[in-house]
């Protein structure tokens, strides 16, 4: 195979694996890893074949790889540990680089109108310590965990719920479960796939030995005391981070298992000699052997990584550090890629719909107010001053690239026109002006706005430095006011806040399968109407039932989408409440599309020239296979192209 | 008597007394010279010593026109605090000169060429030899309100028309660093004084009331003052801007963080203070003032207290600087001031990341009068203490 | 003598009390507390915390009972040596700061040895030629180091030495013998890279410890009997070292106690810029996330040592100058 031709046509496309689906009889005949050799003839672990589920599942990378080496990567804390699961990215399904979900740990699975979900797991597979994985591990978690009320005290979690209830679960055999609820739950699927995956199951054998239905007592308590908590629940919850990752002895499915205790400056991660997926010539993946997180601050770790100290690295790094890594690359063996970023907006200003004052929460909820601010935003002024011209200017909605995408959203108010800005506010009838043109509140004050934010990014305050600029000559005076991201959160939700300028929706990649709930109200977290939110996320016992008919109607079109049964009638769903949003300006967003440097060293392979950097769907590199990059022998050319 | 001795007679000197007034004192009679110098007060003492600290009295010096310059920065700024030129980001500093083409033009700067280097998304700039752009000087720039009063739009030095002078570069928004270096004086050096003033006040009473009272009050205070040096700076800081309410105006925080720099800064000035008032209060022009029936106060404030106020404000001077880079350090930790307020500490923080050591050095200027301040106080407080006691 | 200790023991004992409860209040001051900041961290990245698990710890460390009860389960806690958990990093807080101990300690000794290997001589030298061109560029120098932000300093090094010495950015070793066991090479990798640490924290303290030993050093020189010693034909060098040398020590000794705070406090910020495994950036970042039995335990344990070395210094002071006196309280 030629790898540099095959490559140049796939990468771009996306398609750089093509993902097995269920089980292939034609699997290739397993190698032993090299660096697993030594112990295979020690019997100390058994052979390859024998640790490998009977079907595993076939990757077939860009390039066919060599195994071995070890990676070193920077992180920001050793809580980021768990970056390792979710760069590792297996999970019971999961979404491919074009976010369809494919079985990954389960060998196939069935879902019936959306209600019956019936998961096959491969036969022969494995644990990290070599116990079997079976159904029983899925009946340990639903019923001695989450059925414990010591464990689990408000019950399960939220993608477990249809309709307020949880379902019934059967195991059918020790390779079958099911779990059917009485209405549709659209959440489920997607909460398996996610970065941050729903666990279902746990490595029953090893924690029984802490649950006090099985375990023993003594030992219990001795464990209890020894780590210095205040019971076996506590204990039990301690020792099960299947996403922290920050315990060595916890059985795992995942390409590498930790085996380093926090806290740590340097955490070391192993390949999983269980691990379930291969590539078409037998070779057991991970390719690399060992992974190393080196933590440092996250301040320093663009310095870091342009002295060449990071083999694959776009965690903390920002776009403004782009030059910086490009001038060290050739010094330094490395590449820069930038890569694409899926949220809806890089930033974007979020008028509270639900503030305190009566006279500004009556401006705010016009919907001409919240178009002429919108008007009097020069996005391209923006783009041109802090990105280079290479952000999309537009409003906070789905990005091109997604099924959903429809420029008249992205455009919508969104052309930099003071005139019609100025229309607009003279109709409302903010025609009164101070000496320096400010215009005035129906009640004498001045029309100043005060944009509050994190205080996190010097971004924020820089494009708010250009919005204000703009803003003047439509006769609005903006202040910012950075403070700390809980205190600001806390001023949101109690409504004493006018406005906040925050990155805007997690997901612009949007598909008709996810629920649309970033674009109605559904939570406090959206601090657009934070009260809203939290009126329907308490099921009416705490915020404010909505009064403005467009976003009741959001409301109302969220929850048809819940019941939806087929693809037509969500898409349906989706594309009003896009366009409802894109009409209303609920949020004014600013720029979007900005690029993520992506840092990988020339000997690194397989990392896709091009791909989109974001958290859900996505696990950042985790779609894009980690397991199948590969350090290629030191002095070979690098084979994979350069955009 | 007198035919007696004929002989003493004869030796005897004639009888002189002499009409000049009598002076006792007259062997003790000071040059001119020695008469300044002892009838000189106190203060003038400390001045003529001081002057023996060159060093210092240069600091004085620089400092006086420092903030002489915080007054009129609306007029020595060549532009406007939040003037932006999107068309001149991360230019690079414009140097000054005299003669061109062996021709005298005087002062000027070359105007740039810009390219955007796609494949870094580096901006390029390049002196172009043939934009002559001369200085003005006295000139109708950028619009300001002067100290939010006066609008006015004279400044010292602007650029040719259609010209630039960025004589230390621009950010990343391009905005001239120089004026905002000018205008960030205006917080930075007030902080200190403001700051100090407050840490003095809380010093003198506290230490006064210590040093005079002693006993339980003396105790109190002692204690007090141990709590507050076991703690770092830091928790204390991060703690007490936790307080600041974030519904004040940048204004307000700004003082805010003055009186939290002088609340912990007081402990070193209140043990100064109480240690030479318990040995003052022992001195016998103390004791006779008591006898006299003077109050308390009027004892420490008239009697007591000018005898050590210059020690009081040589360590003041000393003080100010640990106010100023307390700020940068606030900045730094994001507790102090923020953009759009424009600090010397806010200037460096921005500067602190790599891109900015790496590519646009420049941004690192405002360490210098950073720097500079720090050191003028520091040399200025040196010698005021050194000439402290004028008597050694 | 020994009542003079008693007596001081006696005191540290409400001072410590106090000292706690000004932490507890340190503490508690900004609104909220761990777990409302760890969910909207998470919320940023667009994660979803654990809820049960925090439901979980708010109960097991009684986080809604009433803040006088919380107190006073941390102190009757601290009594029985018991420093409390960490929520960020999830185990005893013992734990967590045991191992930034010793390269904490590392640090502070080199600063604290080369603040007074560099500010010894020259405030000797610029005491002994007051107003001399030596003396002022001798100050100037120590004062450099005081007058620069150190932030500033600690980032500008750390790229130099990259670019130029190939040093790795950033801690205090090569990351390859970060998870090793202590080896010849592994501390002499600690060594290429302390210097940076050491030069930026002890650069500001340099400043200071030059300014008051030529400061006291001058007073000394000043008084009758090193005239007298002079007169009576004591070589300079002799008449210089024997007595005024020693009196103006005292105030060094004096400061030992209180310099534990300031070498913490002063490496926080550049132990952050440098990423150093110290306990600085550990206290800032506990300070930040609001995790009060970390943040709490360290800086009652930082104090207790301060007060401790306090009490001490006095009483080495006390030893070495007979003429203070012990009834009239700490001296400086």
């Amino acid at each position: 195979m030629k790898p540099t031709l095959l490559s140049r046509f796939l990468a771009p496309l996306a398609l750089a694996f093509l993902v097995a689906g269920p089980a292939l009889a034609d699997a290739p005949a397993p190698q032993e890893t090299p660096s697993l050799a030594a112990a295979v003839k020690a019997g100390k672990l058994p052979p390859v074949a024998d640790r490998l589920p009977q079907a595993p599942l076939v990757i077939t990378p860009t390039e066919i790889g060599k195994q071995g080496g070890a990676m070193t990567m920077l992180m920001g804390t050793n809580k980021d540990t768990k970056m390792m699961v979710v760069f590792g990215y297996a999970r019971l399904v999961v979404y491919t680089p074009d976010y369809t979900l494919v079985p990954d740990i389960l060998q196939s699975y069935e879902v019936e109108d959306g209600r019956v979900f019936t998961f096959h797991l491969r036969p022969g597979h494995k644990w990290s310590d070599g116990e079997p994985f079976t159904a029983e591990d899925f009946r340990y978690w639903f019923e001695d965990m989450a059925g414990n009320k010591e464990l689990f005290r408000s019950g399960l979690p939220d993608a477990m719920l249809a309709e307020g209830k949880g379902p019934k679960f059967e195991v059918i055999d020790p390779e079958t479960v099911r779990y059917t609820w009485a209405k549709r739950n659209p959440l489920f699927l997607p909460a398996l796939a996610g970065p941050e995956p729903l666990y279902i199951y746990a490595p029953a054998h090893y924690m029984k030995k802490f649950h006090v239905k099985y375990g023993d007592a003594k030992f219990i308590e001795d464990q209890v005391k020894a780590q210095r908590v205040r019971n076996w629940a506590a204990l039990h919850t301690r020792l099960f981070h299947p996403y922290q990752d920050d315990n060595p002895d916890l059985p795992s499915l995942d390409p590498w298992v930790p085996r380093t205790k926090p806290p740590a400056e340097r955490f070391v991660f192993e390949r999983n000699p269980y691990f379930h997926r291969i590539d078409p010539e037998g070779h057991q993946l991970p390719y690399i052997d060992s992974v190393a997180l080196v933590i440092a601050d996250a301040k320093i770790i663009p310095a870091k990584t342009g002295a060449g100290e990071s083999d694959l690295q776009a965690r903390y790094l920002r776009f403004d550090n782009y030059t910086f890594l490009k001038e060290a690359e050739e010094r330094q063996n490395y590449a820069v890629r930038l890569w694409k970023t899926a949220p809806g907006a890089q930033l974007a200003l979020y008028p509270n719909l639900n503030v305190n004052d009566p006279v500004w929460q009556k401006l705010m909820r016009d919907v001409r107010f919240r178009r002429a601010l919108s008007l009097a935003i020069d996005r391209h002024e923006i783009n041109q001053a802090i990105y280079y011209g290479l952000a999309l200017e537009g409003q906070n909605t789905a990005l091109p690239g997604s099924p959903l995408y429809d420029p008249a959203d992205r455009n919508a108010w969104s052309q930099f026109d003071i005139k019609a800005a100025n229309k607009l506010l003279d109709e409302i009838g903010l025609t009164a002006r101070d000496s320096d043109g400010i215009r005035l509140l129906p009640d004498g004050r001045l029309l100043q706005i005060v944009i509050e934010n994190a205080g996190e990014s010097t971004e924020q305050s820089d494009v708010l430095e250009l919005i204000r600029d703009t803003w003047a000559e439509a006769g609005i005076k903006l202040f910012s006011k950075p403070s700390q991201r809980e205190i600001w959160r806390r001023r949101v939700y109690a409504g004493d806040t006018m406005m906040s300028i925050d990155k805007g929706v997690e997901n612009g990649l949007v598909r008709p399968g996810l629920a649309p709930m970033e674009f109605a109200p559904t939570t406090q977290g959206q601090v657009e109407w934070p009260k809203w939110g939290q009126y329907l996320e308490t099921k009416g016992k705490a915020g404010e039932k909505i009064d403005v008919p467009e976003a009741e109607e959001l409301a109302t079109l969220y929850q048809k989408w819940f019941a939806a049964g087929d693809d037509a009638t969500r898409t349906a769903i989706w594309k009003k409440m896009l366009q409802i949003n894109a009409d209303q300006v609920f949020t004014i967003g600013i720029i979007a599309g900005v690029l993520q440097p992506v840092v990988v060293t020339n000997r690194l392979r397989n990392v896709p020239a091009e791909g989109i950097y974001n958290w859900d769907p996505g696990a950042f590199f985790g779609v894009y296979h980690m397991d199948t990059f590969w350090f290629a022998p030191e002095g070979s050319k690098q084979a994979s192209i350069q955009q | 008597m007198s035919a007696d001795s004929p002989r003493a007679a004869a030796e005897r000197l004639p009888h002189y007394v002499s009409h000049e007034p009598f002076d006792p004192y007259a062997f003790e009679a000071m040059s001119p010279e020695q008469e300044r110098y002892y009838l000189a007060s106190q203060w003038r003492m400390m001045w003529w010593k001081l002057r023996r600290h060159r060093l210092a009295v240069i600091s004085g010096a620089i400092l006086i026109v420092l903030y002489a310059s915080i007054l009129v920065s609306e007029f020595l700024a060549p532009y406007g605090l939040n003037s932006r030129h999107n068309d001149f980001i991360y230019v690079p500093p414009q140097g000054i000169h005299l003669f061109h083409d062996g021709n005298f033009v005087g002062p000027y700067t070359y105007g740039y060429d810009y390219k955007l280097d796609m494949k870094t998304l580096k901006r390029v700039y390049t002196v172009n030899p043939n934009k002559v752009q001369p200085l003005r000087f006295f000139c109708h720039g950028d619009e300001y309100w002067f100290w939010g009063l006066v609008q006015g739009d004279l400044h010292l030095v602007c650029p040719a028309q259609d010209g630039t002078f960025f004589f230390l570069g621009t950010d990343r928004l391009g905005r001239d660093m120089l004026s905002r270096v000018i205008y960030g004086a205006r917080i930075s050096l007030t902080i200190g004084i403001v700051g100090i003033s407050i840490s003095f006040l809380i010093g003198l009473t506290l230490g006064g009331l210590a040093g005079y009272y002693g006993g339980w009050i003396d105790s109190l205070v002692q204690r007090l003052i141990e709590i507050i040096r076991s703690f770092p700076e830091l928790p204390l800081w991060m703690a007490l801007s936790a307080i600041l309410p974030v519904t004040w105006s940048p204004l307000w925080v700004y003082f805010g963080i003055t009186i939290i720099l002088g609340m912990i800064d007081w402990t070193g000035l209140g043990r100064a203070v109480r240690s030479k008032l318990l040995a003052l209060r022992e001195e016998d022009f103390a004791t006779a003032a008591m006898l006299m029936g003077a109050s308390p106060r009027r004892i420490i404030v008239r009697h007591l207290l000018p005898s050590f106020m210059s020690h009081l404000i040589a360590s003041a001077t000393l003080s100010i600087p640990s106010m100023i880079l307390g700020e940068t350090a606030l900045s730094f930790l994001g507790l102090g001031l923020r953009p759009p307020i424009t600090s010397w500490g806010v200037l460096l923080n921005e500067a602190q990341n790599i891109n900015v050591v790496a590519l646009y050095p420049w941004l690192m200027i405002p360490v210098i009068p950073v720097i500079i301040v720090v050191l003028a106080f520091n040399f200025l407080g040196d010698g005021l203490r050194d000439a402290a006691d004028p008597y050694r | 003598m020994f009542q003079y200790i008693i007596r001081r023991i006696l005191i540290m004992i409400p001072t410590l009390i106090v000292i706690s409860a000004v932490i507890f209040a340190i503490i508690k001051l900004p609104p909220g507390d761990f777990f409302t900041a760890y969910v909207e961290t998470l919320r940023a990245s667009g994660e979803q915390a654990d809820l049960q698990k925090i439901a979980f710890l708010r109960e097991q460390y009684h986080f809604d009972d009433p803040a006088w009860m919380q107190y006073g389960y941390w102190v009757s806690g601290l009594a029985q040596g018991d420093l409390g958990f960490s929520f960020e990093y999830e185990r005893p807080v013992s734990q967590v700061v045991g191992d930034r101990l010793l390269l904490t300690f590392i640090v502070s000794v080199a600063t604290i040895i080369f603040t007074w290997v560099v500010s010894f001589p020259i405030g000797v030298y610029s005491a002994t030629h007051q107003y001399s061109w030596s003396d002022y560029s001798l100050t100037f120098l120590g004062f450099l180091g005081l007058a620069t932000p150190n932030f500033l300093l600690a980032l500008v090094l750390l790229y130099l030495a990259n670019v130029y010495f190939g040093l790795s950015i950033g801690g205090l070793m090569e990351p390859r013998y970060l998870d090793q066991p202590w080896s010849w090479a592994k501390a002499m990798s600690v060594l290429s890279h302390l210097w940076i640490p050491v030069l930026v924290i002890g650069a500001s303290g340099t400043a200071g410890m030059i300014r008051r030993l030529r400061a006291n050093l001058l007073d000394e020189l000043q008084k009758q009997y090193v005239v007298t010693a002079r007169a009576k034909g004591l070589p300079p060098f002799r008449a210089l070292v024997k007595y005024p040398l020693r009196m103006s020590l005292n105030p060094f000794i004096a400061d030992i106690g209180a310099l534990l705070p300031h070498v913490i406090s002063g490496a926080a910020v550049v132990s952050v810029v440098l990423s150093l495994p110290t306990t600085g950036p550990m206290l800032l970042s506990a300070l930040r996330s609001q995790d009060m039995y970390l943040a709490g335990s360290f800086l009652f344990f930082m104090a207790f040592l301060t007060v401790i070395g306090v009490f001490l210094s006095d009483l080495a002071l006390a030893w070495l100058d007979p003429r203070i006196r012990l009834d009239g309280g700490v001296t400086r």
